[in-house]
């Protein structure tokens, strides 16, 4: 079953007398596992289908299913909450707590999921080791590098074990030995965990580690390689159906 | 989200702006403390006032006849107390009574033979400890003696302005209980000072038999005056003491007058008090507001995260009751300060003093410790000030994350 089906989205954002439609009408499935690319230039409604796969925003039109359950009838406080179990995000600007160190910021989701102190601490020391971060944890983000920071990101992303992380332009403020890293961790963390990836992007670098990509061109599917079979992740780090709330 | 946690972003939300936060407290604490030494002090001259009415004029309880006329001096036999020793003896029997005594109270004409002055004699029992506190504020001269035909202790504030001094003659004139005109000369034994200016500049001591025999009242008494030795039994011992024919009045009831000048004085601090409470709550709500918009960003990737609009509410309003409660023990520290200050360190009224009319204010007035008012302020202070972050709080609240998100 895929963990998200689109069927038929619209969305319209207005600007005073402006209206700009950004979905017209998508329709897409996502499956477990997968490591994919939502592509297209700036404007095409990229961040936008991120947005509203992440149930931060809701379409004008159309049904969001989120692991088969409608998420695009639910209110505020239950879209947090589908937020908070099952989504991980990360953002171009990596988006860190500037007043929380390494450690505090990939706690965080999974202090807001009520996880026990001694799991928390145990999961956030992993996710940090795992993105070779171990010498930073009491570092803030304003004491390290931009690929150090996005590190961090991803590390918050995936702590919480979500079934997909949504990623938008994840590489954009990245150079490019940082940018490679990035997605080689990502694609490592893929394999291993068998968490779903799908980013929004314009960046070949990216492009590149992707298995499937879709185009998105004036709010429309131009074109959508076939999903690939991902086979179930061979143990490690964790399986993300494992430990959903 | 457990609250620690919560409480510890918080924290660390206040410390990003680190002076803008201290500054925040500041105003806080310094509102506070300017409220609890006022108030304090406040609280120290309505208590001066009072205590200064109980001590020089009414006593705690005070047993005079049922007709006696309110708010002047009748030296009528039918306004008079018969046998007002009978009715000390039998107060001085209760255990809550430290003293009891009979005083006639005359009306006078006060001449020197180069001025006159109106002023009010006090027929005192001269032996009674009830008036210890007089004996004790004699400052030239001699107390009186009960045996002392001619003999009157007067304010020395008085003496000094009709230039009298101990051992002058003084000629009084009052109206006796036949209502005729009566004259004697008396002799300054000796000058009080008792700290209440008006007091010392308006009353005139001399033994109770003599101001009887001055005024043709024969033995009886304008009042029984009693003091207690703690002004809450008060109620119980008028009670006691009531029978028919004499009515008992409680210093409540005889300063009826300056607590409601109390309670009109205390409404119109409680108003002041408001408006600073305010004034504080509106640089709490502005830093908030401040700190809120500094990190719309921020709240969406709380929200992205899954933080429901309930946990960041309470995380601003949290950062709002750090402020207000370090603000709040600063304040309670600094007001506790002042108001001790000004507790060794009076306030000198001087002639201004003289001027509170009714109120017989002491001409130095030291502030006092009202834990209950300062609990009261701190409390309300901390209150006010979680109600004015609760906009802020509804601001971030409702903020949409994916708005919050694309802020810069």
């Amino acid at each position: 079953m895929p963990i998200i089906e689109l069927s038929d989205i619209y969305k319209t954002y207005r600007i005073g007398e402006v209206e700009t439609r950004a979905l017209d009408g998508v329709s897409l499935d996502f499956e477990p596992g997968e490591f994919s690319a939502v592509v297209g230039p700036s404007g095409s409604g990229k961040t936008t289908l991120l947005q509203i796969m992440g149930c931060l925003d809701k379409p004008d039109r159309g049904v969001v299913k989120l692991d088969g359950r409608d998420v695009t009838r639910l209110n505020a406080d239950q879209r947090a909450e589908l937020r908070r179990n099952v989504i991980g995000f990360i953002f171009q600007f990596f988006a860190l707590i500037p007043v929380l160190d390494a450690y505090e910021n990939v706690e965080l989701p999974l202090l807001l999921a009520g996880v026990g102190a001694r799991e928390r601490r145990e999961r956030t020391l992993e996710m940090l080791e795992a993105v070779g971060l171990s010498d930073r944890i009491h570092h803030r983000p304003n004491q390290l590098s931009g690929g150090q920071q996005q590190r961090v990101a991803i590390a918050r992303a995936l702590v919480k074990r979500p079934l997909v992380v949504l990623a938008d332009e994840p590489t954009a403020n990245l150079d490019t030995a940082n940018g490679e890293q990035a997605m080689e961790i990502m694609q490592r963390l893929n394999e291993q965990t068998g968490t779903a990836f799908i980013f929004a992007t314009h960046d070949p670098r990216v492009m590149k580690f992707a298995r499937r990509t879709i185009h998105l061109v004036d709010g429309r599917v131009a074109e959508n390689s076939a999903p690939p079979q991902v086979e179930a992740a061979a143990g490690g780090l964790f399986h993300p159906r494992e430990h959903r709330g | 989200m457990t609250w620690t946690k919560l409480w510890m972003i918080a924290y660390r939300g206040l410390t990003r702006n680190r002076r803008r936060t201290f500054f925040t407290m500041l105003a806080v604490a310094l509102g506070l403390a300017l409220l609890i030494t006022l108030n304090g002090y406040i609280a120290g001259v309505m208590e001066d006032g009072l205590q200064n009415s109980i001590r020089l004029q009414t006593g705690h309880v005070q047993v005079r006849a049922a007709s006696y006329p309110e708010g002047k001096h009748s030296v009528q036999w039918k306004d008079l107390v018969e046998r007002p020793e009978e009715v000390a003896a039998r107060a001085m029997a209760l255990p809550e009574v430290r003293a009891a005594a009979p005083i006639l109270w005359l009306d006078a004409v006060l001449s020197t033979g180069d001025e006159s002055i109106g002023l009010q004699v006090y027929g005192i029992d001269v032996a009674s400890p009830l008036h210890d506190p007089l004996r004790a504020s004699v400052i030239a001269g001699a107390f009186l003696d009960a045996n002392d035909r001619s003999g009157v202790l007067m304010g020395g504030r008085l003496a000094q302005s009709l230039n009298l001094k101990v051992g002058d003659t003084v000629h009084l004139v009052t109206i006796n209980a036949n209502g005729e005109p009566v004259e004697a000369p008396f002799v300054i034994r000796g000058l009080f000072s008792s700290g209440v200016l008006v007091y010392d500049e308006s009353v005139l001591f001399m033994p109770l038999a003599r101001a009887q025999s001055f005024a043709l009242t024969g033995n009886r008494a304008s009042t029984v005056m009693i003091e207690l030795h703690h002004r809450e039994d008060a109620g119980k011992v008028a009670a006691g003491l009531a029978q028919p024919g004499l009515q008992a009045l409680t210093w409540r009831d005889l300063n009826a007058f300056i607590i409601q000048s109390m309670d009109a004085a205390f409404s119109f601090y409680i108003l002041m008090d408001a408006i600073v409470i305010m004034i504080v709550a509106v640089i709490i709500a502005n830093t908030l507001l401040m700190a809120v918009f500094e990190r719309v960003r921020e709240i969406g990737i709380l929200a992205a995260l899954g933080m429901k609009r309930r946990e960041i509410l309470q995380m601003v309003l949290y950062e709002a009751a750090l402020i207000a409660l370090a603000g709040v023990v600063v304040g309670v520290a600094l007001g506790l300060l002042g108001v001790f200050f000004l507790t060794q360190n009076g306030f000198v009224l001087g002639e201004m003093a003289t001027t509170a009319g009714n109120l017989p204010m002491s001409n130095v007035i030291y502030a006092r410790f009202a834990p209950d008012l300062f609990t009261w302020l701190a409390v309300w202070t901390f209150l006010i000030a979680l109600l004015a972050s609760l906009y802020p709080a509804w601001f971030a609240a409702r903020l949409e994350p994916v708005r919050a998100l694309h802020t810069e």
